[in-house]
């Protein structure tokens, strides 16, 4: 089994999702639904659902190879900003090697993570692509 | 039956086609057709979709841009169906985690519909009943496939991989009304895939006029005969499209002019997208037509049966267009593949896996 | 520290990690003038045994194969700093008196699989529930971080790899370092690229190894031919995720806990202190010794050339990276350089030790002074 049913299960919110934590004690907001503050620790916090766009402000065209996941290869991996104001990580997919640019404005999409074992679960969770509607 | 007095309709639509397109003439070379069979049929290229895109990933999509469409919270929404013969699970229901994954209410009916090619359309008949018998406030139904076909067969050249998804919901809400539908089924064995079977069968002329054209034929004009309504009357008629032929010849049949029949046409440039081939050509209707607009939707599945629905277009249309991604947009956004990439995605190269 | 030996680190196919770590040992114990009924502890340090090897607890059976009997023992995993963590809690041990010779062994076989199963027990140094799950890998940070400080400070691939081919010239004089051959900033044309701009010539190999120390207290300095080295002090700090950071081209967590040591301390470190850094990429390399304020943000390159006593070894690039082990190499070749049985000679009273897990996660130092 290549990942926990319950684990995965679990992480549904901030993988088919995302959402901000924002921190109503120093201010800041971070990706992910966490429960607390990771800049300050604080537990007063609340949620938001990010629109999902951001911009994409770097990124690395990945060949490491690591098992389940080789169909997957070439894989971007890049940083993005949401509108929202955090920086996500996440793997940019949909995309022309040669038209990768910093900045591109990106939106966030619903696709496999791995699926390669034919009996087990298939994992889904966000990836981002270059914007549909510009 | 007759139905009249509708109060329910078309609240939001979504759209969705893969960035990948793989040129038809290519396919054609590569497995000895002579590739003049492409014009013939009217195909030139197809979507494709890509190795971490499925059924699920591509309803998502659609049903997220009919949900934006909407603008109607996703905790409103009483039911969710997928309708596809490409399900990623054998067993576990494709709409579940749609749902989850949109925020959609727990408390729902929801269920996975297998119809060939119109299943999705299916979906959209029984979220309409739901509406109207005040069961649910709205349904979600949604068309996606990643559609098989035997590597060589004719059939390769179209089939290919995209989503559509409809809102239906109150009639006051919605920018296209349901006006009349018909369904109309029997048991036709013009193509099929067995428990197991990777590629599914097909009967190839005996898949024309027993089964495409005299169920769409006989739908359509079950229903014009019930609701009065004339092939002049319609401002579009989108069938469902195998190829880009079929939906002209059809229409002829029917007595329709190619001028209202060309708008809903998709296929030649992405293929045979099965449960959102009707869907998508309705969408793209939508997102160009005017207020008062009627539109006639035939779509057809395998095994077989068609359905008949006609739908007046009101003034909220205008508003809805821009909010999500149209048809044209997704049609425009391209990236052409080789047949071996095409063979990575669809996971046509047989590999260890484990 | 009165003792220590290490294996060559190389893929070692033909040996188990038992077989590493006796050879280890018994190159240690020799070196301390101790023998094995010597040892009351035995703290040992692997990131991924449980893994790699099936193996939970190998301490247990490391005792029980080197024939040490009445011993504690106790196996410390805590991903890539693994190897200082072990040493901070045998330092605490003795300071406080609650043991007198601790040996501590540090082994990993990281050749035990092909690349694409080692690749993935490595990924795991990353959060499982954000970057494991999104197949966001190790390398990927350090190709992020890299393309980041070549836009900042407008360096290029070639001042870069700089770094790489210092730490090949030390391999090369260092017996037990596992690439010992140059290379040439020409090469980097050829070179497979891993998460582009991160190429094969900027990252750590595949490498087993095993090492060995003996930390005790007086009761055991007069034995050994050498000079013994003290532990002064181990200071630590955590790292938010990168894609938190305000700058990922700085290593706040090296650069907390170095101002948490040097003032507790009272030490400062210059291009000339000894320092054993973790390499793991070459731009990890730099960034680190900007976080210990050997240089300014951004002029990393410009000192590598004036730093002597730099990772003398070879670093993670050409000394290898046995993981769990590193730290304790790291130690070894501290050791040797204020002992003089290194190839160069350093009269300098401290030396610096720097573990640290991925990019920056969690960094700890470890400050070494000649025993008087």
């Amino acid at each position: 089994m290549r990942h926990s049913i319950s684990i995965f299960w679990r992480l549904k919110d901030n993988h088919y999702k995302i959402y901000v934590t924002k921190c109503r004690n120093c201010g800041r907001a971070s990706s992910f639904k966490r429960l607390r503050c990771p800049y300050c620790g604080s537990q007063n916090i609340e949620y938001l659902e990010s629109r999902g766009f951001g911009e994409l402000i770097n990124y690395t065209i990945s060949y490491y190879r690591t098992e389940g996941s080789e169909q997957y290869l070439p894989r971007v991996v890049g940083l993005v900003r949401l509108d929202e104001g955090p920086v996500i990580v996440g793997e940019i997919t949909d995309v022309d090697l040669n038209e990768l640019s910093v900045g591109a404005r990106v939106e966030a999409v619903l696709r496999k993570y791995s699926s390669e074992d034919p009996n087990g679960l298939i994992y889904y969770g966000l990836k981002f692509i270059p914007v549909i509607k510009k | 039956m007759k139905y009249s007095g509708f109060k329910s309709g078309i609240i939001g639509w979504g759209a969705y086609i893969p960035v990948y397109r793989i040129k038809a003439k290519d396919i054609a070379r590569l497995w000895g057709f002579d590739e003049r069979i492409t014009d013939s049929l009217w195909i030139e290229e197809k979507a494709v979709a890509g190795v971490d895109e499925d059924t699920v990933t591509m309803g998502w999509y659609a049903a997220r841009s009919a949900l934006v469409r909407a603008g109607v919270d996703p905790r409103d929404v009483g039911a969710v169906f997928v309708g596809t013969e490409s399900k990623p699970y054998a067993v576990k229901p494709s709409s579940t985690i749609i749902a989850d994954a949109l925020g959609i209410s727990t408390r729902k009916l929801s269920t996975d519909l297998e119809f060939a090619c119109r299943a999705g359309s299916e979906g959209v008949r029984i979220a309409v009943s739901l509406v109207e018998s005040g069961t649910v406030r709205y349904g979600l139904a949604i068309g996606s496939d990643t559609a098989q076909a035997n590597p060589g067969d004719v059939l390769e050249l179209t089939a290919s991989s995209g989503a559509a998804a409809y809102l239906v919901g109150p009639a006051d809400e919605s920018v296209a009304v349901f006006e009349a539908l018909v369904t109309y089924v029997t048991d036709t064995p013009d193509f099929w895939r067995r428990e197991g079977s990777r590629y599914p069968a097909h009967g190839e002329g005996f898949t024309g006029e027993p089964a495409y054209f005299h169920h769409i034929v006989t739908a359509v004009t079950m229903l014009m005969s019930e609701s009065g309504l004339k092939p002049s009357d319609f401002d579009y008629a989108v069938f469902h499209q195998p190829n880009g032929k079929f939906p002209l010849q059809v229409g002829r049949m029917l007595g329709f002019p190619k001028e209202k029949v060309l708008p809903g046409i998709v296929t030649p440039w992405i293929g045979n997208t099965y449960n959102a081939s009707a869907l998508l050509g309705l969408a793209k209707i939508l997102e160009n037509s005017k207020p008062g607009q009627r539109i006639l939707v035939a779509p057809f599945g395998s095994g077989a049966g068609a359905d008949a629905v006609s739908v007046l277009v009101t003034d909220k249309v205008l508003d809805r267009v821009g909010r999500a991604p149209t048809v044209e947009e997704l049609l425009s956004r391209k990236k052409y593949i080789s047949y071996a990439e095409y063979a990575k995605f669809r996971s046509l190269i047989h590999r260890n896996l484990g | 520290m009165v003792g220590s030996g290490v294996t060559k680190v190389d893929r070692h196919y033909d040996k188990n990690y038992l077989t590493l770590i006796d050879e280890a040992v018994s190159k240690a114990l020799a070196d301390s003038g101790l023998d094995a009924s010597d040892v009351e502890y035995l703290v040992v340090s692997t990131a991924f045994s449980e893994t790699i090897l099936d193996q939970a607890d190998p301490s247990t059976y490391i005792a029980q194969n080197l024939g040490l009997k009445n011993v504690k023992t106790l196996t410390i995993s805590s991903g890539e700093v693994s190897g200082a963590v072990a040493l901070d809690y045998a330092y605490s041990l003795v300071k406080a008196g609650r043991a007198h010779r601790i040996l501590v062994v540090g082994f990993e076989k990281m050749s035990e699989y092909p690349s694409w199963v080692i690749n993935k027990v490595y990924a795991k140094i990353l959060e499982y529930e954000v970057e494991g799950i999104k197949n966001v890998t190790p390398p990927d940070y350090a190709a992020l971080i890299m393309s980041e400080y070549m836009r900042k400070y407008r360096v290029s691939r070639e001042d870069i790899v700089r770094w790489s081919v210092k730490m090949h010239e030390n391999a090369v004089r260092t017996p037990h370092a596992q690439l010992q051959f140059t290379i040439s900033v020409d090469s980097l044309g050829r070179a497979l690229r891993i998460s582009e701009p991160v190429t094969m010539l900027d990252s750590h190999p595949v490498s087993d190894g095993a090492a060995a120390l003996l930390v005790a207290d007086e009761s055991a300095t007069k034995k050994t031919n050498r000079e013994p080295v003290e532990v002064v002090d181990v200071e630590s700090s955590v790292n938010l995720p990168i894609y938190l950071r305000d700058d990922i081209t700085y290593f706040s967590a090296t650069a907390s806990a170095y101002k948490k040591l040097s003032s507790k301390n009272e030490i400062k470190l210059s291009k000339t202190t000894a320092l054993n850094v973790y390499d793991t990429y070459d731009i990890y390399g730099l960034l680190t010794i900007e976080a210990l304020e050997i240089c300014g943000r951004g002029e990393a390159l410009k000192c590598l050339s004036e730093m002597p006593y730099l990772n003398v070894g070879g670093g993670l690039k050409a000394r290898g990276h046995p993981v769990g082990a590193t730290p304790i190499y790291q130690i070894h070749e501290l050791r040797e350089l204020m002992s003089g049985a290194s190839w160069v000679r350093y009269d300098g009273d401290i030396s610096l030790a720097h573990s640290m897990s991925g990019p920056d996660n969690n960094a700890w130092l470890i400050l070494l002074r000649r025993w008087v």
